[in-house]
């Protein structure tokens, strides 16, 4: 049960504000993404979760129940049929609010708001991490570094135009990067070792 | 009507402008393809192409909006 919120109500009142929310949440249904306010979308959220856990119930009493919110039955019957079985494995969270900057009229902070619909595959893999960490921690944070800068490259679906950039690019770059590449992992490899000793006699200090 | 009693000298004038001050924001530092790079935390970045033309908003990796 999402926590109620405290402050004022959005728009001019209560009835004002569940109206908003209930046209976000139907505006998210439709576009899975959209852009909004940072105030707006951190109050859509419990309110667009709670909707997506009826529609994964799935049954006629639920989907009356997202009705009572949400007055349009296409976005609805788009929920339960498209949007549920997406859902349908993860245990809450179903959206993802990233921060995008400041609005120009009035300097608000402005998000993306989306669903989050690709399949879960997360938590598996820390377990299977924990005894590694323990082994090598210091091996571990390059390859981390090195994967984070290199995402922009592997990630899925980079659009057609980016392709040329990179080509022409390429001779130019890969040189500097792969140089910096090599300084991070140094930077990063020396840190731990000099740390050690530091916090080894501290430790003997006390 | 409650009305000032005299005039506001320039003295208390200047010192009250005096006291709206712009704050720096706290960047975080980070090095993309061997550049320092300094923005703001938490907050999509725009992607640009070789001739500065912002292509697409993006996060962690994840094109999040466009521009």
């Amino acid at each position: 049960m999402p926590k109620p919120t405290k402050g004022p109500r959005l728009g001019g009142g209560p009835a004002h504000e569940r109206m908003l929310l209930a046209n976000l949440a139907a505006a998210l249904f439709t576009h899975k993404s959209i852009k909004t306010t940072e105030t707006k979308a951190k109050r859509l959220r419990p309110v667009a979760e709670r909707l997506i856990t009826f529609a994964k119930r799935g049954d006629l009493a639920s989907r009356r129940r997202v009705l009572s919110v949400i007055r349009d039955k296409s976005v609805v019957h788009e929920l339960f049929t498209e949007i549920a079985p997406l859902v349908a494995e993860r245990d809450g969270g179903y959206t993802r609010i990233t921060k995008l900057g400041f609005r120009k009229g009035d300097n608000a902070s402005m998000v993306q708001i989306e669903l989050v619909l690709e399949p879960v595959n997360a938590k598996p893999k820390p377990k299977a991490d924990k005894p590694a960490k323990a082994e090598a921690p210091a091996a571990e944070e390059p390859a981390d570094e090195t994967g984070a800068e290199e995402t922009g490259d592997v990630t899925e679906e980079t659009p057609a135009t980016e392709v040329p950039v990179e080509a022409t690019a390429a001779p130019a770059n890969e040189a500097s990067i792969e140089a910096s590449n090599e300084a991070a992992i140094d930077a990063t490899a020396g840190t731990p070792q000099g740390a050690g000793p530091e916090g080894s006699g501290n430790q003997r200090k006390k | 009507m409650a009305v000032p009693k005299r005039k506001m000298s320039r003295a208390s004038t200047r010192a009250r402008r005096a006291q709206w001050k712009a704050t720096a924001p706290a960047l975080v530092k980070t090095i993309e393809g061997g550049k320092v790079v300094y923005s703001l935390p938490h907050r999509a970045k725009v992607v640009e192409d070789s001739a500065g033309t912002a292509l697409y908003m993006e996060y962690k990796g994840r094109k999040v909006a466009d521009v």
